[in-house]
């Protein structure tokens, strides 16, 4: 091993103190859990800037260690993970290298680390499979500052906007256990309803963003036939609490909650990207078959007159069916385009303007419009903003999964028949000019000219889906399912199971650790200590001096520490160069060598104390 | 064989018989010069020959006859001079009148330790036909050959070269000897001790010890335990010797396995059943000097000490 190799001695714990900072970056402030995670990280670098003594840098490793743990619970995700498994491993190499007292390579202490971690794994795989879960940590606890975005709003008021500007920032994936994505025609994720019409906007429910009712859904039974429908979700920051769904499936993540408006949502905002499975399940959903409120039919009289009439007109007609059949062929016949930059709509009577004279605008306007002429008709109806369409992406690793932007932001109609709940109705597709671009931007995207970057983008998303899918995805439900099937009814076992695997596993691997260990040139390790403690004392090794002529040496000097000194120096020639010892014997030298290495750093201290003041003895 | 120590509680290493005796027992004759007789009696314990270089009347002889006395062996001496012929050192056959046969008259050489005095006064062939039997352990004679007896050892003296006669030994042969010596002259104190009478006469020098016990010693000193890291340390040391860019002439593979020979010898005059690298230092300037630098002024093996780290 050549000295370039060897590090100055806390470089790697820095190394690790700085990955642990940069893991930092992501920790979410409002939680309790997050701030003390940030005050532990900086306390283990203050301690490492002061620590000069053994204990203090032992201190240090933990502290880093204890960091990485709390990091992992608070960030699961696929980057943030290699993040703290990478702080670990240096944290350990740097502990190691104290331990180890010699001067050893960073490779060497590299591989000493991840050997470590190695032989932890089993544990963690035992604990992983078989201790139960606890819920999310802080769930509900603080509030959001905002700055997230999301190409949805609150309040939609397709009127207000002259513009649409296409934002290409991703905004949500999600991977099917099929690896099939749904036929385009399905593709709707219904994120926010508005329910509230207020002439021009539409708005969401007033308790909308208050933490979310509802009991927990219960647990589901172990999908066996329905495995193929579950899909896995990874949401960007956002600042809404509703997270997109297709409304069918149900959440296994008891911080989901679907609400009665066909939302779902979490119990806090996603200040970071947020991953969840869900389970497609069969037969119409709860909220589908909800009967409408009257909010759902509330329509301002004093504005749009002309829309009004036009939905009155249709209301008429004893089928509701019939009424929403008139709207299409009404909206089919009037040669409404598509528009970007359908400019302001004039108050109060925006809806008019837009129906009766400009015949141009964006989805909004649409779903907007349309659903203020069913209200108009009698037709319980509201509007939903999600994402619709999306790219279907096929990394080289990793998992397939649909990809959402905000320029697939999409916003649609609802509407309630009787006997057949609420149905979903996009009236933008009855344009005359064919697909909407807001929609078919997305499978646009995926055209031929794809940049690198994006490419790498897509690449890393695949592998960070795949980990969702699969380290994630080993949530409640499936440790439910295999606790079932390893233990059937005898819940009871559990404990002593635990106690088994956990006992399997280190009977295991610690004598793998102890093996290792023993292979290491202990003499060799005491004795850099000691030359360490020598050099301490201002005594370096001569060219050429064995270890006797520098420990007379040392005696010379400092006379007190003779004694232990000849009997380190006797104890080291038997260890190292004495015939084969058996391992007994071999302990018995070992702790002969520490009683005198102990022995001799007390003589040194009282040595020391007893020098500066050479005056006290004699006052 | 040496047991294995158990180092509790107290760490003193071996159970073995002192032979502190042995070092004292020559030291009383030859006074002051306790690490030359160390040297000496480790030699001898190695069962290698052994050169002493220095000026007449520095105590060559004395130390000699000693260390064949102090296990009651055989002694014979030789002045080596410019006509001494090889078979005044082998012997001859010589004619038996009465059986009218050939009988085998040895030499000097059939003794148990033979001090070859001023041997580079000899002529190169004489020198070649004693090296030849140090090295092989027997002599030739008209065809037949005779094992010398055993423990056998030469301790040749050599007077310094710048003296008139002399024919300096070649190198190949300088290897044959496991140690060279030069015993220097006394401290003042030790010379005094010598003036007053205060050292001990040859003849009244008297040992319990037999040569058969010489044979087991050496026996046991070939089992000294050496490790790995002492091999290493021995290797370092050739390697060392052997750099391109060194100056003197490289150490041979005989020097190594003389090296470590006179190291086991000399620890186990220490008492102690292993070999050290302290061992080796101190066995090393005698053993590698002559071989290093025959004609040097003796620093080659204490440059080279120098070189290789000691404390492992």
């Amino acid at each position: 091993m050549t000295p370039a190799q060897v590090l100055p001695p806390r470089r790697l714990q820095w190394l690790a103190q700085a990955v642990l900072t940069l893991g930092c970056l992501g920790v979410d402030p409002g939680w309790l859990l997050g701030i003390f995670t940030l005050v532990l990280v900086l306390m283990a670098a203050l301690k490492l800037l002061e620590a000069r003594d053994r204990a203090g840098r032992r201190l240090v490793a933990l502290l880093q260690l204890v960091g990485c743990g709390l990091l992992a619970a608070q960030q699961p995700d696929l980057l943030p993970s290699l993040l703290q498994l990478l702080a670990a491993v240096l944290s350990l190499a740097g502990l190691l290298q104290l331990e180890s007292g010699l001067s050893v390579g960073w490779r060497l202490l590299l591989r000493r680390s991840l050997r470590v971690m190695a032989a932890a794994l089993p544990l963690a795989l035992v604990l992983f499979l078989l201790v139960p879960r606890i819920g999310p940590f802080g769930a509900g606890a603080g509030w959001p500052s905002g700055g997230a975005a999301t190409g949805l709003s609150e309040t939609l008021d397709p009127g207000s906007i002259a513009t649409l500007v296409d934002n290409a920032a991703p905004a949500a994936r999600v991977a099917f256990s099929s690896n099939r994505p749904p036929p385009p025609a399905q593709r709707y994720w219904r994120v926010l309803v508005h329910s509230r019409f207020d002439g021009s906007r539409w708005l969401r429910d007033g308790d909308a963003e208050r933490a979310p009712s509802g009991p927990p859904p219960g647990l589901i039974p172990p999908p066996t036939a329905a495995a193929d429908s579950d899909q896995v979700w990874l949401v960007e920051p956002s600042r809404f609490t509703a997270v997109p769904w297709s409304g069918t499936a149900s959440p296994l993540d008891p911080s989901l909650r679907p609400q009665p408006t066909g939302e779902l949502r979490l119990l806090r905002p996603a200040l970071e990207r947020r991953s969840y499975r869900l389970l497609e399940q069969p037969g119409p959903p709860g909220w589908q078959m909800r009967p409408p409120r009257i909010v759902d039919l509330v329509l301002p009289l004093d504005r749009n007159p002309r829309l009004l009439a036009l939905g009155r007109s249709w209301g008429s007609l004893p089928d509701p069916l019939a009424r929403v059949q008139a709207a299409e062929r009404w909206f089919r016949s009037q040669g409404f385009r598509y528009s970007r930059t359908p400019g302001n709509l004039p108050e109060p009577n925006g809806l008019d303007a837009f129906l009766f004279e400009r015949r141009e605008g964006f989805c909004g306007h649409y779903a907007s419009a349309f659903s203020a002429l069913m209200r108009a008709a009698g037709i319980p109806s509201r509007v939903v903003s999600g994402y619709r369409g999306g790219a279907w992406v096929v990394p080289m690793s990793g998992a397939s999964y649909l990809e959402l932007r905000q320029s697939d932001a999409h916003a649609w109609s609802e509407i309630w028949l009787p006997g057949r709940g609420w149905l979903g109705v996009d009236p933008s597709a009855w344009l005359a000019g064919g697909a909407p671009a807001s929609a078919a931007a997305g499978e646009a995207a995926v055209g031929p000219v794809l940049g690198p970057l994006r490419w790498l983008q897509r690449q890393w998303w695949g592998l960070d889906m795949a980990w969702s899918r699969w380290w994630l995805g080993f949530d409640q439900t499936r440790q439910e399912a295999l606790l079932t099937w390893l233990l059937g009814g005898r819940r009871g076992l559990l404990g002593w199971l635990i106690l088994a695997g956990v006992a399997l596993t280190l009977g295991l691997t610690l004598p793998l650790l102890r093996s290792r260990t023993a292979a290491v040139d202990r003499p060799g390790r005491d004795l850099a200590v000691l030359l360490r403690l020598l050099r301490g004392m201002g005594i370096e090794p001569a060219a050429g001096e064995t270890l006797e002529q520098l420990s007379e040496r040392a005696a010379r000097r400092h006379p007190a520490l003779q004694e232990p000194l000849a009997e380190l120096v006797r104890c080291h020639a038997e260890r190292r160069f004495g015939a084969g010892m058996d391992p007994a014997a071999a302990r018995r030298a070992r702790q002969r060598w520490q009683y005198s290495l102990q022995l001799l750093i007390r003589r040194r201290r009282e040595a020391l104390r007893l020098t500066p003041d050479p005056d006290r003895d004699h006052p | 064989m040496a047991a294995p120590t158990t180092p509790q509680p107290a760490p003193q290493p071996t159970p073995q018989p002192s032979l502190d005796d042995l070092v004292a027992a020559v030291s009383q004759v030859l006074l002051g010069k306790q690490r030359s007789v160390r040297l000496a009696l480790s030699c001898l314990l190695a069962g290698g020959h052994l050169l002493l270089e220095d000026l007449p009347g520095t105590g060559k002889t004395t130390l000699a006859e000693a260390l064949a006395r102090c296990f009651g062996l055989a002694f014979r001496r030789v002045s080596f001079t410019s006509d001494l012929l090889p078979a005044d050192l082998t012997g001859i056959n010589v004619l038996d009148p009465s059986s009218g046969s050939f009988r085998f008259q040895p030499g000097p050489l059939f003794s148990q330790v033979l001090l070859a005095d001023e041997i580079n006064r000899a002529s190169p062939r004489t020198q070649s036909a004693l090296l030849e039997a140090m090295a092989t352990g027997r002599v030739s004679v008209d065809g037949t050959s005779h094992d010398l007896p055993r423990p056998f050892m030469v301790i040749a003296t050599q007077n310094g070269l710048d003296q008139v006669g002399t024919a300096p030994l070649p190198e190949s042969q300088l290897d044959r000897f496991l140690m060279r010596l030069s015993l220097g002259f006394p401290e003042r104190e030790a010379e005094r001790a010598l003036l007053s009478g205060g050292a001990l006469p040859l003849e009244a020098m008297a040992s319990a010890r037999t040569p058969a016990d010489l044979l087991a010693l050496q026996q046991r000193c070939r089992q000294q335990h050496s490790a790995d890291s002492l091999l290493d340390y021995v290797l370092d040391l050739m390697g060392a010797s052997r750099a391109v860019e060194r100056p003197g002439a490289p150490l041979s593979p005989r020097a190594s396995q003389a090296l470590l020979a006179a190291a086991r010898a000399w620890a186990l005059l220490e008492g102690r059943p292993f070999v050290t690298p302290a061992d080796v230092q101190a066995v090393f300037t005698a053993v590698a000097e002559h071989r290093l630098d025959p004609l040097g002024t003796g620093e080659r093996s204490a440059t080279l000490l120098g070189q290789v780290d000691a404390i492992r």
